[in-house]
Parts: structure tokens; sequence; C-alpha cells
């Protein structure tokens, strides 16, 4: 199948999603309250302090948006559908299909997540950005290297929630592998506590894991807590982690689709 | 009555064997589930090494919060929320038709056979950090507080249930009411934190229209004999009595959902 056959897959992705707009309105709902509760933990920790190691209030309410709800999607139903596709068999009906399985996930969930960005993400930043203030990126240089780090933000989550979805061609249970994915992700990723308030020596290895370049360097990167240099060399860091896990993934697919039994039908 | 009562241990009994039959699975997810929590209450903890406390809670009253939070949840989700979450499902097919003839009441025979065990792992993980805060805390124990600590877990799990029941019922005449699980789950991730740190409307909120603030902070402020917003006194008395009360208001709801019910597809 043509590459250029691929983006269909995102354009219906898309237009499936319109066609529960009850969806939408609670889960904006649903993300602005859980965004409310992480700024309002924020205010609370800083209290009457106008700074902790360097880092403000303001600050800390635009991580909260950036390294939550812009950069971190939820994993849970990509996951599960995977999961299911290999439980129930109908993963068989895609190997059939002259096309690359996990290219079908990549360009589906481009759909799914650019209509959560625009539905969900953008109206929680506008009430956000209204109600408490957003900061502006911390240069232009900053702005254009975010881009870069949202895009490489994009993938390593990608890439990491189909390693992991894939393992249920062995474990034959997606649910098992979405906990612990989330039980990592939740402190190796930055969403909830940014490095920088974290002990030296967790900060420094969590900071080398892949999961880091999902929410926690892209924020300081927006944030302007990485220079320039060092932002440019995390950079590099992170599509040598995407190149690593770019690999595996090819090689977990080939294992994977060789090895597959489908009981029933 | 007491017909119906005398089904549910085999309805439960049938439901265990079945997850008994992977029971590999079973303990992985409970594992897994375990990890999940714990990763975001690591987090949490980490926050306040950093800062000591939030909004005039240390670590150890944070994890006994966090540790009710999870137990309540978890024994009142077990008798609902994969099986009211599903409704939707069981209206649009029409499966639902089969359960209204069985000869047990439609809510027993969903929330028993349904009774979900995964919740294991939340609830070990729970009470393992509930003991630790408890062994932590310098509570002045009485038999009065020990029966209130009790009771308000049970009263917390039936608030649980009982919103799940609401919201799932709802599919009844909505045909779709999953989505407003997200709006629940908004709420239910505030009710980890004190209520003393969000804004007063999202106070009044937690109290009145979702009254997540009753799951875990108002039991166990009382316990730690911490001021309450908006309730003071009251906040006792208050907490043991909305699980009740909601479990009345579920009840009315489900009735009326019931009789609604018009079916929409099979």
């Amino acid at each position: 199948m043509k590459l250029g056959a691929y983006p269909a897959f995102t354009a219906t992705a898309f237009q499936a999603r319109l066609a529960y707009r009850n969806q939408v309105w609670s889960s904006v709902f649903g993300e602005l309250v859980a965004t409310f509760a992480f700024i309002a933990v924020w205010t609370a920790a800083f209290a009457d302090r106008g700074s902790v190691d360097g880092v403000s209030l303001p600050e800390m309410v635009t991580y909260v948006l950036i390294a939550g709800p812009l950069l971190q999607w939820n994993t849970t139903p990509f996951i599960r559908e995977v999961g299911d596709a290999i439980r129930t068999g109908n993963v068989t009906a895609y190997l059939l299909k002259p096309l690359h399985y996990p290219g079908l996930l990549l360009f589906n969930q481009l759909g799914n997540n650019a209509f959560e960005q625009v539905t969900i993400t953008l109206p929680v930043a506008i009430v956000v950005a209204l109600s408490v203030g957003l900061l502006p990126p911390a240069s232009f240089a900053h702005g254009a290297l975010f881009l870069a780090y949202w895009a490489v933000s994009w993938s390593m989550l990608f890439l990491i929630a189909t390693v992991v979805s894939l393992l249920a061609f062995w474990v034959l249970t997606a649910f098992a592998l979405d906990w612990f994915l989330r039980g990592i992700m939740a402190v190796a990723s930055g969403a909830i506590m940014p490095f920088w308030f974290m002990p030296a020596p967790l900060a420094t290895i969590l900071g080398n894991l892949p999961f880091a370049w999902v929410s926690y360097y892209p924020s300081a990167v927006y944030l302007g807590k990485l220079d320039i240099p060092a932002a440019f060399l995390h950079l590099a860091l992170g599509l040598a982690w995407l190149a690593a896990l770019g690999g595996f993934l090819a090689w977990l697919w080939s294992r994977a689709s060789r090895r597959l039994v489908v009981q029933g039908g | 009555m007491l017909r119906h009562l005398r089904v549910v241990p085999h309805l439960v009994g049938i439901h265990v064997r079945t997850y008994m039959e992977y029971r590999g699975a079973l303990f992985i997810s409970w594992i897994a589930q375990a990890i999940g929590y714990a990763g975001v209450y690591a987090s949490i903890a980490l926050v306040l090494a950093r800062f000591e406390n939030l909004g005039g809670w240390s670590w150890p009253q944070m994890a006994l919060l966090l540790a009710f939070h999870l137990l309540a949840y978890a024994l009142g989700a077990s008798l609902s929320f994969v099986q009211f979450r599903d409704m939707e499902e069981k209206v649009r097919l029409g499966t639902f038709d089969a359960i209204l003839v069985k000869p047990i009441g439609t809510w027993t025979y969903l929330a028993f056979s349904g009774l979900n065990i995964e919740y294991g792992g939340h609830i070990v993980l729970a009470i393992g950090l509930m003991a630790w805060a408890l062994a932590s805390l310098p509570l002045d124990w009485s038999a009065p507080l020990a029966l209130y600590f009790l009771a308000a877990i049970i009263s917390a799990a039936m608030l649980t249930a009982a919103l799940m029941t609401i919201i799932g019922a709802t599919a009844l005449i909505w045909v779709r009411s999953r989505h407003l699980f997200s709006i629940y789950f908004g709420f239910w991730e505030l009710a980890r934190y004190p209520l003393n740190i969000f804004p007063l409307p999202l106070q009044i909120m937690m109290i009145t229209f979702a009254p997540l603030g009753f799951l875990a902070f108002i039991p166990t402020a009382v316990v730690l004999d911490k001021p309450v917003p908006i309730l003071g006194d009251l906040a006792g008395p208050a907490s043991l009595a909305i699980g009740p009360v909601f479990v009345l208001i579920a009840m009315l709801h489900w009735r009326y959902c019931l009789r609604n019910y018009q079916g929409a597809g099979g």
C-alpha cells in the first residue's frame, strides 16, 4: 500500500470522532476539572513562596497544561483497542490487507489526537489562559524548538504505547500492560512532578529514559529551563531514543506477526 | 426479597469462578493496577517531600487521604463501575431486555453477577498504605472514632456505587451515558487532594452537585481533627449520612429510568 494512502486513515479517525459529540463536552469538562486540580495543587504547594528552585507559580501553571493535556494523550483507549484486536483475532483482518499494521495505527492515532487537540485541549487552554494565565515561550528560539520537541513527544508516546500494546501478542491481555504503563508514566514522564523538584539522583536516572521526552523536556524547553545548546543536545538524544524504539518496534512487529495463532473465529 | 438475596452468593460464586479460570491474568492485573496507582502516589509523595505540605497536610496525612480514597472507591466500584459503564452497550445491543425478564431484581443481578474482583490490587494497596499512614500518625484512637472510621468507609463506598448507578441508569433513557463517567472521574481526581486547596465554588460543588468531597477528604479530615470548609462540625454526621442518602436517590433514579426505558435496538 502506498504511503500516500495512509492519511485517509487520519481523516477517517477524525471524522469518526465527530459522530460522538456528547463525549466532547464531557471530556472538556473532565479535562478542565483535572487541569484546575493540578493548578490548585501547585498553588497550594507554592503558598506564599515567590519561586522555588528558580521556578515560579505561573511557570508551573503553564507546565501543568503543556506537560499534561497538550503532550500526554490518553494511551488507554489505544492500547485496549489493539489488545482487543489481538484477543479477538480481528487483527487478522488487518494482516490480510495490503497495509502495514503499525503504520495504520500511527495514522489512525494522528486523526484521534488531532481531534482531541482541537476539541478538548484547545478549549481547556483558552479557559486556563483567560482565567489563570499562560506564559508564552521563553524566547522565539525556545518556541521554535518546542515545536520540534512536540513532534518528538508525540512520536515517543506513540512508539511506547505501540510497543506496550504489541506485547499483548505474548501475554494476551492489554489491560495489565496499560496499567503498568500508566504507573511508569506518572513518575517517569514528569507530567505530574517536573524533574527539577525531584532529588538529583532520581532526576538524573529519569532524565535519561525515553519517557522524559514525552512531557518533561518539551515543557522545560518551552519555559526556557534548558538553554539553546542543551535543548539541541537533548533533542538529538530524543531522536536517538526514537530511532531505537522505532527499530525495536519493527523487530517486535516482525516477531509478533509471525507468531500469531488465532483461536476460533 | 430473601429469595433474591439467596441467589446473590451463587451469582458472585459463578463470576469469581470465571475469574479464577484465568488466575494468572487476575494476579497480574492486581499487580499492574497497584503499580498504576503507586506511580501517581509516588509523584504526590515527591511533591510533598519537596514542599513539606499541601494545604496544611503532611505526607502521612495525605497517605491516609489517598488510601481512604482508593479503598472507598474500590469497594463501591467493584459492585458498580464496570457493570454500569457497560449499560449503554446493553441498551444499544438489546441485551438489557434479557436481564429485565430474569426472576431477580435487575440492579441486584447486574451488580452481583458482575462483582469485579479485579479491584483486589486497589484494596491491597489501599490497606497497606492506610496501615502505614495510621501507624505514622499520632491518632488518639477510641471506640467511637474507630467505629466512625469504618462507617465512613462504608458510607463513601455506598456513595461511589450510588453515583455509578445514577450515571449507568441514565443510559436507559439517553441510550448513551458513558461520557458522563469522564465528568465523574474529573471530580474523582480532585477528591484525592485536600478540599481546602481548591477555590470556594469548587469546594461547594464537591460537597453538593458532585459530592466526591465525601469520598475521602471529609471523613479523613474528621479523623485527623482538621477543619472542614463549609460544613464545619456537621462534617462527621454528614459524611455518615451521605452514602445512605445517595443510595436512596440512586434507587429513585434507577426506578424512574426503568419505568421510562423503551429499548434502543436489539
